[in-house]
């Protein structure tokens, strides 16, 4: 989607962008040769939509000063393991939070649930790299 | 005023660049696989997970490196018939860990680690409304998944498809030329007419058919030692115009072995098994694999 100022026949810039508020994305876009200002107000089911092809959706890219303000980037991470112990005591590191990432979104909560099992019943209060890998050859990786 | 087509970029939603960097995600993943096959039919319960199964068991028994994509994630099977559920994802160096089977088969099936009274579900912000992107979210769910798993070097990679003629064609489409299919039909008629539609949704792509297995084909009585048909022979019945790479007798104890998980290089020799042995290596000839 791209937004024309037609006035000055120029297409607009993304300025900002709002966290997701029930499922509502605003992005505010100005035009650079006027500097006219509009709101595109997604409903749920818009955003919805563009994140189910697997588009980052939220602000995150907006912190990045040097790239295009990106509405539709950074995704709010639900589950995700955090170096905070888990409601079991379990505490994950930091390195193994960032060995996390390279599941896909979708599989990582069931992940760090079967993760998490395993590392206590093997004793472990810490899940480290070594674990993950421990795991792996638990699981006949 | 200027068009849509006028304005360099995307308008700075990098959606499109979110897009292509999917894609090559996926390929740089696949880059080592030498092989893509999918599995699909159109019709449901004809056996597409069962046929998907044994052909990977008996390739992998021919030395082939071989592994499973389920793309089922709504029903998916491969998990409990490769004696894989309860496997963990564990990530590892490179990617997503890739579990493999007893008979050395690699599997990624969403049934490893959801429990069978679960249902997938993805998170909404719009409820109420999953027949509109749903479909979707499960395709972009696959793609990450292809970009994800640490594969290694294969030599085919097998994917096995939910039912569905237009499902079939959407994987086609969406998996790219490089994928070639095999459709798995049962010998009856109602089977075959859905089958006959999925081959003329995939005559509309350039992707390769290799051919057909006809499963169920008759079942090995035991007792008397021979092939019984299961369903009424028909004289003016469907021809499917593709290649038959196979014709695969039911076999209780093929039927069982999926059922529990149990490796098929414990499985005694059987009509089924020399049967889906053989298709194994008509898929070889028509891929010219080498080893």
């Amino acid at each position: 989607m791209k937004f024309l100022c037609v006035p000055c026949d120029q297409p607009m810039k993304v300025l900002n962008v709002t966290p997701p508020d029930r499922g509502s994305i605003s992005v505010t876009y100005s035009c650079p040769a006027c500097g006219y200002e509009m709101a595109m107000l997604t409903n749920p089911f818009e955003t919805q939509l563009v994140s189910s092809m697997g588009i980052k959706v939220g602000p995150a890219a907006s912190a990045e000063s040097d790239k295009p303000k990106c509405p539709f980037s950074g995704m709010v991470a639900e589950a995700e393991p955090t170096a905070v112990p888990a409601e079991d005591g379990v505490r994950w590191t930091d390195e193994a939070v960032a060995r996390m990432q390279v599941i896909p979104e979708f599989v990582r909560p069931m992940a760090k649930t079967g993760i998490e099992r395993f590392a206590k019943e093997g004793g472990h209060a810490e899940i480290t790299l070594a674990v993950l890998d421990e795991a792996k050859s638990r699981f006949g990786m | 005023m200027k068009s849509y087509h006028d304005i360099v970029g995307d308008g700075g939603s990098n959606i499109l660049e979110q897009v292509t960097d999917q894609k090559d995600r996926i390929a740089k993943a696949l880059s080592k696989v030498k092989h893509r096959v999918a599995v699909g039919s159109g019709k449901g319960g004809v056996g597409k997970s069962t046929v998907t199964r044994a052909l990977a068991a008996a390739l992998a028994a021919r030395g082939f490196k071989v592994a499973i994509v389920d793309a089922d994630f709504n029903g998916p099977t491969q998990a409990r018939m490769t004696g894989l559920r309860g496997a963990v994802p564990v990530p590892g160096i490179d990617g997503l860990a890739l579990p493999k089977s007893r008979d050395g088969v690699g599997v990624f099936s969403v049934g490893a680690f959801l429990p069978e009274s679960e249902a997938l579900d993805f998170a909404s912000v719009s409820t109420g409304e999953s027949h509109t992107w749903r479909a979707t979210k499960e395709f972009a769910a696959l793609g990450e998944v292809l970009a994800s798993v640490a594969w290694g070097k294969l030599d085919i990679l097998l994917f096995d498809l939910p039912p569905g003629a237009e499902r079939t064609l959407q994987f086609a489409e969406y998996l790219g030329t490089e994928t070639s299919f095999v459709l798995v039909t049962i010998p009856s008629e109602v089977s075959r007419g859905v089958v006959a539609r999925s081959v003329a949704a995939l005559a509309n792509t350039d992707n390769s058919l290799l051919g057909y297995v006809e499963n169920m084909s008759g079942y090995f009585c035991a007792d008397c030692g021979e092939i019984k048909p299961l369903f009424p022979e028909t004289k003016d019945g469907i021809v499917l115009d593709l290649t038959c790479l196979g014709r695969v007798p039911f076999d209780p104890a093929l039927a069982f072995a999926c059922d529990r998980g149990v490796a098929f290089l414990d499985l005694p020799e059987t009509a089924a098994t020399r049967a889906l042995s053989a298709i194994a290596g008509r898929l070889v000839e028509s891929l010219e694999i080498d080893r």
